[in-house]
């Protein structure tokens, strides 16, 4: 255990909202021990963008953490070389050429699909009917298993990241995550052999065609399905709700003097749907009157990084025209999301104009509860629009 | 350790040269040297394009452009113009003392 001070906290609270929280930490307490967490916690800006990049003491290979154990070692529980060699095989699936020269024109056909379907009904849950499908239907294509249905993606996502999480060691969640990668399993093994025999562009068919180890493919399919469905959907619906309550905000990208790639960024810096990643510490370490002792749970706090006030003038404020360069809400480091440019187009080029397109008059239309500090988003939120009379 | 000289022209227009240490590319040396503009947020993974410069003079012909720097440059900010490198894709080598980077 690292000799940070420590710093108590409510997990339940903490999990509602945690910003007061790290705003306390980042003040009083930037490297703090949380015991309810059994881990470090970096909550500045500065400190996760710098020592992000140091790998050989804040490491990614966690050979004991959940995510290895339960969905096999993928590329992010890998560091230096190893990690970019399969980091390199896998960029021809979401290098932004690809994302625009094939993804987006998928997106756009499934997110049309979703919203003529919904629009004459005049009401949905952003969150369970269109968030999770438009995201589960970008998924299916990037991944190459087209084979699965988006409540199936949304299924297995959900159930990986729960068993990630399940540090309380929970039987019958570490259960469903097991049930959640035998699915993934058996629609890989279904869309191997068409794959082989007509090759394309989506993550699983060019790391065959890469020859990465076939262990190393199916680890890489489930870390992208329990990293790109629930962060796609928790911008999407987090940022519909954004805008709603927020009108000038709106009225900004409406008229022209911003852009849905601002209030994705702006947003994602906001309310980071990933507001955290860990790191093992490899070897003995000290950082600011801190001493990291090997095998030391560390967590990098992104959502608080991109609230530190030394970072961001008025942290708090939802400001689509912001400066959000110094955002680190895809990492800092080699292990920078690999499926930004996906994503921004998926949200900012596809999924929210198109919303505020088809859907006119769009409006809550009940309470929109917001969840979780690892992952953050809206949990349920009803919306009403008007529906157009022929 | 052997240096080589890297200028800056920072979006003030105002130029800092450094010595930079052989060996490293000139992203990390941009961060080391607090050069406004260069943010290197994937710290040289080719994921993020936030290390974009414009090369003013290279005392040498620079390594090529390879395909990934390529697909990354055209997602660059501001748009990328015939000289525009990812500066994680250069390397402070010898033939490169006195190269001369425009922040864009």
């Amino acid at each position: 255990m690292s000799t940070a001070p420590i710093y108590e906290i409510d997990p339940k609270t903490f999990w509602k909202d945690p910003y007061p929280d790290l705003k306390r930490m980042r003040a009083e307490a930037p490297i703090a021990y949380v015991p309810q967490l059994g881990a470090t916690l970096l909550t500045r800006r500065d400190d996760i963008f710098e020592n992000e990049k140091k790998i050989e003491i804040f490491s990614s290979d966690q050979p004991q953490g959940l995510m290895t154990v339960l969905m096999g070692q993928n590329l992010m529980r890998k560091d230096g070389a190893a990690h970019m060699a399969e980091r390199k095989a896998i960029f021809p699936s979401v290098s932004p050429k690809t994302v625009k020269s094939v993804w987006k024109a998928q997106f756009e056909t499934e997110t049309a699909k979703a919203l003529e379907e919904l629009r004459p009904l005049g009401r949905a849950d952003m969150v369970k009917d269109i968030a999770k499908r438009v995201s589960g239907e970008a998924l299916k294509a990037i991944t190459g298993l087209t084979n699965m249905s988006w409540q199936e993606m949304d299924r297995v996502s959900q159930g990986m990241i729960d068993g990630c999480a399940n540090y309380a060691g929970d039987p019958e969640v570490e259960a469903r995550c097991h049930d959640c990668t035998g699915s993934i399993d058996r629609h890989i093994d279904g869309m191997m052999p068409l794959l082989r025999e007509t090759p394309d562009s989506s993550m699983l068919s060019v790391q065959m065609q890469a020859g990465l180890p076939e262990e190393a493919v199916r680890a890489n399919i489930k870390l992208t399905i329990s990293g790109g469905q629930n962060e796609p959907r928790d911008v999407i619906a987090g940022l519909v709700w954004t805008m709603l309550t927020h009108p000038e905000q709106l009225a900004l990208v409406r008229d022209g003097k911003a852009t849905w790639l601002q209030a994705f960024e702006e947003y994602a810096r906001w309310i980071s749907p990933i507001g955290m990643s860990p790191r093992r510490v490899a070897r003995r370490y000290e950082a600011k009157g801190v001493t990291f002792e090997p095998e030391d749970r560390v967590f990098l706090m992104f959502g608080s990084g991109n609230r530190d006030e030394a970072a961001f003038e008025d942290p708090e404020r939802f400001d689509v025209t912001r400066d959000t360069s110094q955002s680190i809400a895809f990492g800092a480091g080699p292990h920078f999301c690999a499926g930004a440019w996906a994503s921004r187009c998926l949200i900012a080029e596809v999924a929210l104009p198109m919303i505020f397109e088809n859907l006119p008059g769009l409006a809550l239309a009940g309470e929109v509860p917001f969840g979780g500090w690892a992952f953050r988003g809206p949990l349920e939120m009803p919306v009403t629009w008007g529906t157009i009379v022929s | 350790m052997e240096t080589i000289s890297v200028t800056w022209i920072l979006l003030d227009g105002t130029r800092k040269s450094v010595a930079v240490e052989t060996g490293g590319n000139l992203m990390q040396a941009a961060l080391d040297n607090g050069i406004d503009g260069i943010v290197g947020q994937c710290g040289g993974s080719l994921a993020c394009a936030t290390c974009h410069v414009v090369v003013e003079e290279a005392p040498s012909a620079l390594p090529e452009i390879a395909p990934d720097e390529d697909d990354m440059l055209d997602m660059a900010e501001p748009e990328r113009l015939p000289e525009s490198r990812l500066s994680c894709q250069l390397v402070a080598l010898p033939e490169l003392d006195g190269i001369v980077l425009r922040v864009p």
